[in-house]
């Protein structure tokens, strides 16, 4: 009966406090306690009922948990241990965990050097990989701020569409349930007597937050007819703007002085919302002309339901018939030609791809190199530890639980390594996002938990990476047999196998790096040769915005007032103005007329208005006659008799004037005046690096009728390396002068060269940095790994020395044997090398993917690394006396 | 005139509130000291639910300063770790207590008794 009792209280015993007790026990204590606590348990029931007895022993497992896990974190810790458990087995699994993190801890502040490196490398290789992929995440994994983005689409050739041409379409696009125009619209803000400050925005028709499926935060978002001819024009504005402008509800109906008028704010966009770009924060409406020639725009559409924005070839068929049947195109700029509709998140984000897949692809590798360092560094310790661990498996201990220890030290590295690459990743995202070619998104990047929360994920995958090896070696290896040959003197160590084919395995990572890097190097250096036909050091950049509004004759008189006064600055010996400057796009291009020759009717030119000292001031040399002097004269706007002066450049006179003087022929189209040619100049890179000459003609602001809101004025400072340097005091002078301008940027030319020579500048930095980074784990790789061959094979050396061989000959195999390894891996990397460079290849320019003396040049580097790395440890054996060796075995 | 405090008082003391009811409840229970058994003598007295946990973690540490001492003893087949108050755990506890009273020392307990009530 008592039995039987007693079995039916046991059976009630619930069993999950139980279990957590026995896990946190020790295994000294553990029986005697839980037979302890099973018979309180059984008193309690008897006394008070069972469900009483089950509260109670639920109480006493959750409030002895965090006690017992500091007892167990105690014990391991300081390693006490009291009498009365001498001779009992163990302790429990916890505390053994302890024991070996804090083993773990002292063998790692015995060897600083290695500790160093393990966690300098690997923290180095996570944290880059966070900061990537936290700059990543917002453009490539995330979702778009607009409702099912993947109905939305970008129509071809952006940013050339006309107002015209989307009045007429209007409504009537086929396969769009709506289609919205957009174009480039900063707007100049003026608040009181504050200079105008330019807030970088866009214009659009009414359409355009419903196509993006996109709601304000507060206020409305655009209604049919604002529009219209006549609107009111009224503006969104971003969360960041709204923010600064008070951040009051009360915004919503107020009017801000945008481009000198008033514009009623309607709505404010919700915090993270962005389109075309983060740097947007206005989007405001102007009022659309059927007859606007404007080419500026860009059509985004939402799909009609049913259709797929990836399979639009019929629709665009219909709608190229519409615009042919209705428009005339030139060739070149043919609207009915290569009508394609890109999905939004290729047409928005996908040219950053690219550049972002090569850095996170060159940081994973980084990453990799340096786990395969760690790994080879903790094989050479499992190695170096043989006899040890032979003892230690003799005397009983188990291979979990050597591996055990293993694990501990490989995770305490990691954690170190974690909160490094956290902290790297935290700092050094920003830098990272700077550096990248992904324009508005790495200047707006923000700071966010997935950067800090990507580095302990990354550094769990590091550590089990690291692991792979040394745990692999130590499963598969014989221990006790070790034990045996280490006293003989073993000389086939084991293990070398892996530890090489770590370094191959680094080599070849390296390989990938550097020859990316190399490509980029030669493909920018291409760039750089470009003569762009410009003086590049010595400009200072302004540009400057008024409002659309402005008349012309003040507009330009505010323009050479601001060169005549620019032109005063210290330092500064001349000042030119112009509307657009070389290599930052391709800028107004209008058709032309030639006296004498007919068949020019229909082609297109560049045009640009510019100062007097234009041309001398930005070294464009002149070739024939002359540029603009004293002797040409403004002109009156509604003077359609006097004729202007014209510069053109030689492409023009190449493209119409073949084999003939082109000074003193009449040229016509763009303004009403007769236009004669002056002079020629030089060509230069107008729109582009990579462009071929194109043709020009220049006109003299003043006597064109005409000069558009955007001016960039070009400094030229006395001493080159002052282009900077006058910036400011330029900035100072535009504010006090024309306060009715805003200061867009200022820059200096060399910039803008740099601007031009584009993305794989940026990239070609940062990969060469990477593979800088890539070559010095590489040779400390290698330096490692021959260190531990060295050392194994200390015996044979010696014997062979004493037998007569000379130490240079040792010297020498050792090199070989580095340089052997360093061979495979640049072979197996130059594999890998060719597949990564197509990555690249829409940043290279001049250079093949597959280009020799890319590859060569990586090689070569890689080859006397580690060759330097190497003979480091082989010197140190091949002088070692034969006689002391012999004696320490 | 007050006690001033001896020159040889010991190190540990005084002992933290737990420490001095597991060293006083093995006192009482000398003899028969095991961790349970501490444990119930000190939840009788106070009439406080206490975990095991927490006592077990306070006499290792009790024991790794030298205050309590532990050994085996076999008990109805089964090895149980029988706890004992060392020389110097006594003095810790004795030097505990006498700092309390010095503590107490003119503190008039009729009074803060009357304050409690009101």
């Amino acid at each position: 009966m008592r039995v039987s009792e007693d079995t039916r209280l046991r059976r009630s015993l619930p069993r999950l406090p139980i279990a957590l007790l026995r896990l946190l026990l020790p295994r000294a204590e553990r029986d005697e306690v839980l037979a302890d606590l099973t018979a309180e348990y059984a008193e309690h029931a008897a006394r008070a009922g069972r469900p009483q007895a089950r509260r109670w022993l639920w109480r006493q497992a959750i409030h002895s948990a965090l006690p017992l896990l500091g007892w167990s974190w105690w014990r391991g810790w300081t390693g006490f241990e009291p009498r009365a458990n001498a001779y009992r087995p163990g302790g429990s699994m916890l505390r053994n965990l302890f024991a070996d993190a804090r083993y773990a801890a002292r063998r790692l502040r015995a060897r600083p050097v290695y500790t160093l490196v393990a966690v300098l490398t690997l923290g180095l290789g996570i944290g880059g990989t966070a900061a990537v992929y936290g700059i990543a995440r917002p453009l490539m994994f995330e979702p778009l701020p607009y409702a099912n983005a993947s109905e939305v689409g970008m129509f071809w050739m952006p940013g050339w569409w006309t107002e015209e041409e989307f009045l007429y379409l209007r409504g009537n696009f086929p396969g769009f349930r709506n289609v919205a125009a957009y174009r480039p619209g900063d707007a100049t803000l003026r608040q009181g007597d504050a200079p105008a400050r330019l807030i970088p925005g866009i214009t659009a028709s009414s359409e355009l937050f419903d196509v993006l499926g996109a709601r304000p935060f507060i206020g409305r978002g655009f209604h049919e007819g604002d529009d219209a001819q006549g609107a009111e024009p009224v503006a969104l504005i971003s969360y960041g703007l709204w923010q600064e402008l008070g951040g009051q509800r009360s915004i919503i109906g107020s009017r801000l002085m945008l481009d000198g008028t008033p514009q009623t704010v309607i709505g404010v966009m919700p915090r993270g919302f962005w389109f075309p770009d983060p740097s947007i924060r206005i989007w405001h409406t102007k009022p659309l002309d059927p007859q606007g020639r404007n080419g500026s725009y860009t059509f985004v559409g939402r799909v009609a339901p049913g259709a797929d924005v990836h399979d639009m070839g019929p629709q665009i068929q219909r709608l190229t018939e519409i615009i042919g049947d209705r428009f005339q195109y030139h060739v070149g700029a043919d609207k009915t030609q290569n009508a394609v509709i890109t999905p939004l998140r290729e047409a928005l984000v996908g040219s950053m791809r690219p550049a972002l897949v090569a850095t996170f692809a060159a940081m994973g590798l980084i990453l990799l190199i340096a786990c395969a360092n760690v790994a080879a560094l903790m094989l050479g310790q499992v190695e170096g530890r043989t006899s040890e661990l032979a003892v230690r498996s003799a005397l009983g201990a188990t291979r979990g639980r050597l591996m055990q220890q293993l694990v501990v030290e490989a995770v305490l590295v990691g954690i170190g390594a974690g909160l490094l690459g956290a902290a790297l990743a935290a700092a050094g995202y920003r830098l990272l996002a700077e550096a990248l070619p992904i324009g508005a998104w790495g200047e707006n990047a923000s700071f966010g938990w997935s950067i800090f929360a990507a580095a302990p994920v990354v550094a769990i995958v590091a550590v089990v990476l690291v692991l792979l090896v040394p745990a692999a070696s130590l499963w598969r290896g014989d221990l006790r047999g070790t034990l045996t040959r280490a006293r003989t003197g073993g000389i086939q160590g084991r293990g070398g196998r892996l530890e090489r084919g770590l370094v191959v395995a680094e080599v070849a990572l390296a390989m990938l790096i550097a020859s990316a890097a190399a490509l980029l190097v030669r493909s920018v250096a291409n760039l750089y040769a470009i003569d762009p036909g410009i003086t590049t050091n010595g400009i200072a950049v302004v540009d400057v915005t008024s409002s659309p509004q402005m008349e012309f004759a003040p507009r330009l008189q505010k323009v050479e007032e601001l060169v005549r006064s620019l032109g005063s600055l210290q330092g500064v010996r001349s000042v030119g103005a112009a509307m657009k400057i070389p290599l930052r796009g391709g800028g107004d291009s209008f058709g032309v007329t030639v006296e004498g020759h007919p068949e020019a009717a229909n082609t297109f030119t560049y045009f640009r208005i510019v100062t007097r000292d234009y041309f001398q001031t930005m070294g464009i040399e002149l070739r024939d006659g002359r540029t603009f002097d004293g002797s040409d004269q403004p002109i009156a706007p509604d003077d359609s008799t006097t004729e202007m002066a014209v510069v053109v450049n030689e492409a023009f006179v190449k493209k119409y004037f073949p084999g003939e003087n082109p000074i003193g022929r009449r040229i016509g189209d763009g303004f009403t005046s007769p236009q004669r040619i002056v002079g020629v100049v030089s060509d230069v890179k107008e729109a582009a690096l990579t462009d071929d000459a194109a043709p020009v003609r220049y006109y003299l602001a003043g006597q064109a009728p005409w000069f558009g809101n955007l001016a960039t004025f070009v400094l030229r400072t006395a001493r080159p390396g002052d282009a900077a340097a006058v910036l400011d005091a330029a900035r100072r002078t535009v504010r006090n002068v024309a306060p009715e301008f805003a200061v867009q940027g200022t820059t200096t030319m060399e910039r803008v060269l740099d601007t031009a020579v584009g993305p794989a500048r940026q990239i070609m930095s940062l990969l060469s940095l990477l593979s800088a980074l890539a070559l010095v784990l590489g040779a400390v790789g290698i330096y490692g790994v021959i260190s531990h061959f060295a050392a194994r094979r200390k015996r044979d050396w010696a014997i062979r020395v004493a037998l007569g061989l000379p130490g240079s000959r040792v010297v020498r195999q050792i090199v070989g044997q580095g340089a052997a390894l360093v061979g495979v891996g640049i072979v197996v990397g130059a594999v890998g090398a060719v597949l990564l460079a197509r990555l690249l290849a829409s940043f290279l320019f001049g250079v093949g993917t597959l280009d020799p003396l890319a590859f060569a040049a990586a090689s070569v580097a890689l080859l006397l690394i580690g060759v330097a790395a190497a003979s480091i440890p082989a010197r140190r054996a091949g002088t070692v006396d034969p006689a002391l060796v012999m004696r320490e075995e | 005139m007050t006690e001033s405090p001896s020159m040889t008082e010991s190190p540990f003391a005084p002992l933290g509130v737990l420490e001095e009811q597991i060293v006083v409840a093995v006192l009482r229970t000398r003899g028969e000291a095991y961790g349970m058994q501490a444990r119930r003598e000190i939840e009788r007295v106070t009439g406080r639910e206490l975990s095991i946990g927490a006592v077990y973690a306070t006499l290792d540490r009790l024991e790794s300063k030298g205050l309590l001492t532990s050994s085996r003893v076999e008990e109805d087949g089964a090895s149980r770790r029988l706890f004992d108050v060392t020389p110097e755990g006594a003095r810790a506890l004795a030097d505990t207590r006498a700092m309390r009273e010095r503590l107490w020392h003119g503190v008039n307990v009729r009074e803060l008794l009357a304050l409690a009530r009101a």
